[in-house]
């Protein structure tokens, strides 16, 4: 049940591209074609599925605070947090360079459309970002750090699909010369983020705050369900909003064609 | 033509050096600036603790701290004691030391605990321990000052809450490591430090409720302080929400040591 | 500019229009997301790129020649996470309070790809001198759009500029300036989607002008 909360979690409320805004670079340049997209969301899966848990052991046994505790006990005072970020990159770095090796030998055409952008993974920061939310968030045990890492992954990769396609179709829009290409998918990325938003109404449920009080329960629970009514239409006008939008495309697909 | 760049052994090499030269260099200046780093945080404890009990040079309108050289004095008139709190999983209370009680048993002054270690002891089912600072107020109130710590979007958040033997907040300091600029990073602005001010953690009937910082407030004033909310920082859901839950987390624990004070 | 050949000046003022890292190359967006809600944020996040670029430009370009190949991204990156972490502690130790507000920015610097960017596609095949120009051109071309969109998104996102108030007073019964006219502060725009919006505008005003820029 913690894997599916989480692993839901990290593909839909916290979004790597649409909540936390990381790894654009490389998001909004690789995102041309359907194609070159599926490639380097791969790619970033595969990446954040094997570094993720990869850097949750570096921080478990070397990292924190007392993590040294299993040399012996009078190691159980070092600190080498100051090195997780070098650490971190590292071991991204690391994997990145054994993923480009790999594209190069087996798929060159994949390897020279995505160009520079395929060492800019190393510094994607939805990767490292990845880890340093897995640190932070101080997620428990080796196997919820892989779902998490494999869950933002797939977020990223849905993200970068869906503005891959979009951007596919909306060539033959007649979108104002200035904003063609960039322009354009700046707006569209900053409007499907607002669409995304309605996502942070679901699970809001805090697991500690689940305390029996029997006492003030009755008092609590008009205005929560209020609030979660007033979330609902939120969601309801902003999928609208979002239907709107796409059904304008889709008219003006239509119309060129 | 291969390159001698390219030569695997070359590799090799190369990595080795640059990993010594790089480690030794961090290694170097980690140790060498550590008591400077350490002293730094001591001080900054102390500002922040002194600074939720009132006692801060604050003007108009900006947050500002008791500057640092008077901080270890005034540190030592105004808290007049550091307890420690050890409490079991369920919340029960172990035991209660003095700050000379603790230090003679540990050598470590009990405002150098380190929460988010004890927090995660609790969790491995460990005994937690709870600082609480008592000190006097300006106005010669006595208060108890309990340091949370919590996470908000992107890392860790923690602050220090002054309260009175009723549960009612007699000032706060929330601090951050890297919430957003302008959104979360708000929670250390005065006109969100403020407004806990004079809150109630307990509702009518004595129970604890914390506070929350609400969205869509009816009180957006903070008239009501009696409501257990306060008005949240548009945008900044998630670092609110953070702060909403450290706070009832982690001043929940104090609430029998205060049930205490008031039968004896 | 006397001290600085035709191609020398070239490299410093082409990243501020023409080959801009965030409009043009798409090189550092996450940045320019995150932190630009305030206008201060963005001038603080600009002066740490700039000085970070500059130097690190110039150090890959030193050891360009000795650099392998295969292991190119970590020397690079380490190289870049070195120096940050080694400037943040300096900070951490002898200016305690300037350290904690550059502390958020340490973590976007060292993954801001307009960095890796530039030590990729310039610093790797250049001399030192040229790379620090580049380093320090890309890193104001990369300001300037930081701070049009913090000054945008400041101003009318909370109505103030550089935490000062600037339309008036917003509190309910001392209404003054603008809010006294019925003026409300567009909270929208403290969110980053906005962020991607306003970025999206000014690569609209700035292709209009320079229509060579035009993608087809």
């Amino acid at each position: 049940m913690e894997h599916i909360e989480l692993f839901f979690k990290s593909i839909f409320i916290d979004n790597m591209v649409f909540a936390t805004f990381l790894g654009m670079c490389s998001y909004l340049a690789v995102s041309k074609k359907v194609k070159t997209a599926v490639g380097l969301g791969a790619a970033v899966i595969f990446v954040l599925a094997i570094t993720v848990p990869l850097n949750w052991l570096l921080d478990q046994f070397l990292l924190q605070p007392g993590a040294l505790t299993w040399l012996g006990a009078e190691y159980a005072d070092y600190d080498l947090s100051f090195l997780s970020f070098i650490m971190f990159i590292a071991t991204i770095a690391t994997m990145v360079q054994l993923v480009e090796i790999i594209v190069e030998k087996f798929s060159p055409s994949l390897y020279n459309s995505l160009g520079i952008f395929l060492p800019l993974i190393a510094v994607n920061c939805a990767i490292l970002g990845g880890s340093l939310f897995m640190q932070s968030r101080e997620i428990a045990t080796l196997g919820l750090a892989t779902t998490y890492g494999i869950g933002s992954g797939i977020g990223w990769f849905l993200a970068i699909l869906a503005i891959a396609a979009i951007r596919e179709k909306i060539r033959y829009s007649n979108v104002p010369a200035p904003l063609r290409g960039l322009g354009i998918t700046f707006i569209i990325t900053g409007l499907m983020a607002i669409g995304f938003m309605s996502f942070g109404g679901m699970l809001t449920g805090g697991d500690d705050a689940a305390q029996p009080e029997t006492e003030t329960v009755q008092v609590q629970d008009q205005p929560e369900t209020k609030d979660v009514s007033l979330v609902k239409e939120e969601n309801n006008t902003e999928e609208n909003g979002m239907s709107d939008m796409e059904q304008k495309t889709l008219a003006n697909n239509t119309i060129n064609e | 033509m291969e390159k001698r760049t390219d030569k695997n052994s070359y590799t090799i090499i190369f990595a080795i050096g640059m990993v010594l030269v790089v480690g030794a260099l961090l290694a170097f200046t980690a140790s060498s600036l550590k008591p400077n780093i350490i002293e730094n945080q001591r001080l900054e404890k102390q500002q922040n603790i002194l600074y939720a009990m009132g006692i801060n040079d604050n003007d108009e309108s900006s947050a500002v701290f008791i500057s640092t050289d008077k901080a270890p004095e005034a540190f030592k008139n105004n808290v007049t004691d550091q307890l420690v709190i050890t409490v079991d999983g369920s919340g029960k209370i172990l035991k209660t030391q003095t700050r000379d009680e603790y230090f003679n048993e540990t050598k470590q002054e009990p405002y150098l605990i380190d929460v988010k270690k004890q927090k995660a002891n609790a969790k491995k089912g460990e005994p937690r321990k709870l600082p609480l600072f008592v000190g006097q107020n300006t106005e010669g109130k006595t208060v108890y000052v309990a340091p949370i710590y919590g996470k908000g979007l992107w890392d860790a958040i923690w602050g220090y809450v002054a309260m009175d033997e009723n549960m009612v907040v007699q000032g706060a300091y929330f601090d951050h490591k890297g919430e957003t600029p302008g959104l979360g990073a708000n929670i250390k602005q005065r006109y969100f430090m403020d407004d806990f001010y004079g809150e109630h953690l307990l509702n009518e009937a004595g129970v604890f409720k914390g506070i929350t910082v609400a969205k869509g407030n009816a009180d957006p004033k903070n008239v009501d302080k009696t409501d257990n909310e306060v008005d949240a920082i548009a945008g900044a859901t998630i670092t609110g929400d953070g702060v909403t839950a450290m706070i009832k987390s982690d001043l929940k624990l104090y609430k029998p040591y205060f049930d205490n004070l008031k039968n004896n | 500019m006397g001290l600085l050949s035709k191609k020398d000046t070239k490299l410093i003022t082409d990243p501020l229009a023409d080959n801009n890292p965030i409009t043009i190359q798409v090189l550092g967006i996450c940045s320019a997301l995150a932190i630009t809600a305030e206008l201060k944020a963005s001038i603080v996040m600009s002066i740490s790129v700039i000085f970070v670029l500059g130097v690190g430009n110039v150090v890959i370009s030193l050891i360009r020649n000795i650099i392998p190949s295969k292991i190119r991204i970590i020397v690079q990156l380490v190289v870049v996470a070195a120096l940050v972490i080694i400037v943040d502690q300096v900070l951490k130790a002898f200016a305690y309070e300037l350290s904690k507000t550059l502390s958020v920015f340490v973590g976007l610097i060292i993954t801001n790809c307009i960095i890796m960017g530039r030590f990729e596609a310039f610093a790797l095949g250049n001399g030192p001198w040229r790379s620090f120009l580049d380093g320090i051109g890309n890193a104001l071309g990369y300001g300037v759009i930081l701070i049009i969109v913090g000054f945008f998104r400041e101003l009318l996102g909370s109505g103030t500029l550089l935490g000062y108030p600037v339309l008036g007073n917003p509190i309910p019964g001392e209404l003054s300036g603008l809010y006294a006219l019925g003026y409300e502060n567009n909270g929208f725009m403290l969110l980053s989607p906005m962020a991607l919006i306003v970025v999206g505008i000014i690569i609209w005003v700035q292709r209009s002008k320079n229509k060579a820029l035009i993608e087809d």
